[in-house]
């Protein structure tokens, strides 16, 4: 039996929340991609929060007929561990239930999800669209795939934290490493340096930094060393 | 060949996944000792619920030779949750560009002796191929994984080596083990194919596996020779008894292989 979600709109709720959209939209065009959809179940209070560069008629008509209770752009690709093309799902029934109305709505169906698996069980799920050629998409995919695995993962924990509960669930841990790292950082080393300080490669120096930009929800250095100082798990350097 | 089985098609190879988790039991149960629990020959935990990619390496007669597990490290994966020995009471790193390789075996006792394309060294050698450039596609630069100390001598025999570790060496029940970090670069991959001779696509595609595998449309006329086909098919212990059966069947019904349908 499925459990009737309820779907919440994010960019209809005022705040600081809009400001999802407009990243969405900012997404599209660095990417190339016609259309972006970000959608989560937050595990606290079990609603479907999304938000979406789609036309408003399309988007009514999909929180209308509930959608989202079939679409397997999200319940399928929920449970991939790798980002699932479209043309996977397309044998699946529910995909034409979906879809075919879409071409009705002059939408493409050519897209892909990103799914994110977070650490308390939620699961983000960020998706683009695109009318270009199978050859151009095929090739447009394997350039902006690292992209959107970092966008999604960005846009999942920003979501995450803006809710009171799961932010306090969520509170950064920082290994010490990726504080030593930070450290470094906010004293001005290079990556190379602080590789030969630590005594690691310079590429370690880069995976501690991309999972403390991660987990401190930020997307370049500047900002995450900027974050775990006001946390107080850093010093100004 | 390198199947990949992840929740989107694994319903079209549960034989294969039997098979998989048949091997997975007699390597790390029975030849290295590990402490994992077995139920009816499947070596299965925790962490193959959570709908994890297999990498999976295949014969020519698509028989399981290898394989390997990868989760995500956003979400739970086995260094967060139960290797944190290693760790040292440090958390895990977390990256969306980074995915987390375990239970990485290869078959042994039937490559033992082959000759050609499917010996031990080709095998694993074409499974980490598999694992890199299904990360690659996906987007992901780097992949962390538990591995222990032969393991580790492996990777570096196969010009493989990690670019480093992360946390120390710990001892779990009988073995000890490390987390390494390996990158999913083009050179790294092309070392590793060069390494072996691996030249080409290395990727079976879906129908094809799924057809090998799969009952002929066409059944024998005789009612008995066709109840005892079936009851050989669905009793079958192992992939291979299963392939045994199902070309049984087919000499039965005097049928070919079935029409392939490629991915287009």
């Amino acid at each position: 039996m499925k459990s009737r979600i309820q779907l919440v709109d994010l960019t209809a709720l005022s705040g600081p929340r809009a400001d999802f959209l407009g990243h969405l939209h900012g997404l599209c065009r660095t990417i190339g991609v016609d259309y972006a959809s970000y959608a989560a179940t937050n595990p606290v209070s079990g609603k479907l929060h999304a938000f979406t560069t789609y036309p408003t008629a399309w988007k009514d008509h999909y929180m209308d007929q509930n959608l989202h209770l079939v679409d397997p752009t999200l319940r399928i690709a929920a449970r991939s561990i790798a980002p699932v093309d479209w043309r996977r799902l397309e044998q699946d029934s529910s995909f034409q239930d979906v879809f075919g109305a879409a071409r009705d709505f002059d939408l493409p169906s050519t897209g892909l999800t990103v799914p994110v698996r977070g650490p308390m069980g939620d699961v983000g799920l960020f998706s683009v669209t695109s009318r270009m050629s199978a050859q151009d998409w095929r090739w447009l995919k394997g350039s902006m795939m690292g992209q959107l695995q970092t966008a999604a993962v960005h846009l999942h924990d920003t979501v995450m934290t803006s809710d009171a509960l799961t932010r306090t669930l969520r509170y950064p841990h920082l290994s010490t490493r990726e504080r030593e790292v930070l450290q470094w950082v906010a004293a001005g080393k290079s990556q190379q340096d602080i590789g030969d300080i630590l005594s690691i490669s310079s590429r370690t120096v880069e995976v501690h930094l991309r999972s403390a930009r991660e987990k401190l929800c930020t997307l370049t250095t500047a900002q995450a060393v900027g974050r775990a100082v006001s946390l107080g798990l850093v010093q100004p350097g | 060949m390198i199947l990949i089985v992840d929740v989107l098609n694994k319903n079209r190879f549960l034989p294969i996944l039997d098979d998989m988790f048949r091997l997975r039991a007699r390597v790390f149960q029975d030849r290295m000792g590990w402490d994992v629990a077995v139920t009816n020959g499947l070596e299965k935990d925790e962490f193959d619920a959570l709908d994890p990619a297999y990498v999976i390496a295949l014969d020519d007669d698509y028989r399981v030779i290898g394989c390997a597990r990868l989760l995500q490290t956003t979400g739970p994966h086995m260094l967060s949750d139960v290797f944190h020995a290693i760790l040292d009471g440090e958390p895990p790193l977390r990256s969306a560009t980074m995915w987390e390789s375990t239970r990485f075996c290869v078959d042994r006792e039937t490559l033992a002796g082959r000759r050609g394309k499917h010996t031990v060294a080709r095998t694993t050698t074409e499974l980490m191929c598999g694992i890199l450039e299904y990360a690659q596609a996906s987007g992901i630069s780097d992949i962390i994984t538990v591995i222990d100390p032969v393991m580790d001598r492996i990777l570096h025999r196969s010009d493989n080596a990690p670019y480093d570790y992360v946390g120390r060496t710990a001892e779990m029940g009988k073995v000890r083990a490390l987390a390494a970090l390996i990158d999913t670069g083009q050179e790294r991959i092309d070392r590793v194919r060069a390494f072996a001779g691996v030249e080409g696509d290395i990727f079976a595609t879906q129908e094809e596996v799924a057809n090998a595998i799969a009952p002929p449309t066409g059944l024998p006329g005789d009612a008995f020779l066709r109840e005892y086909c079936h009851q050989q098919i669905e009793n079958a212990a192992s992939l291979r008894e299963r392939n045994a059966a199902i070309a049984l069947q087919k000499a039965l019904s005097g049928l070919g292989s079935p029409a392939r349908n490629f991915d287009t």
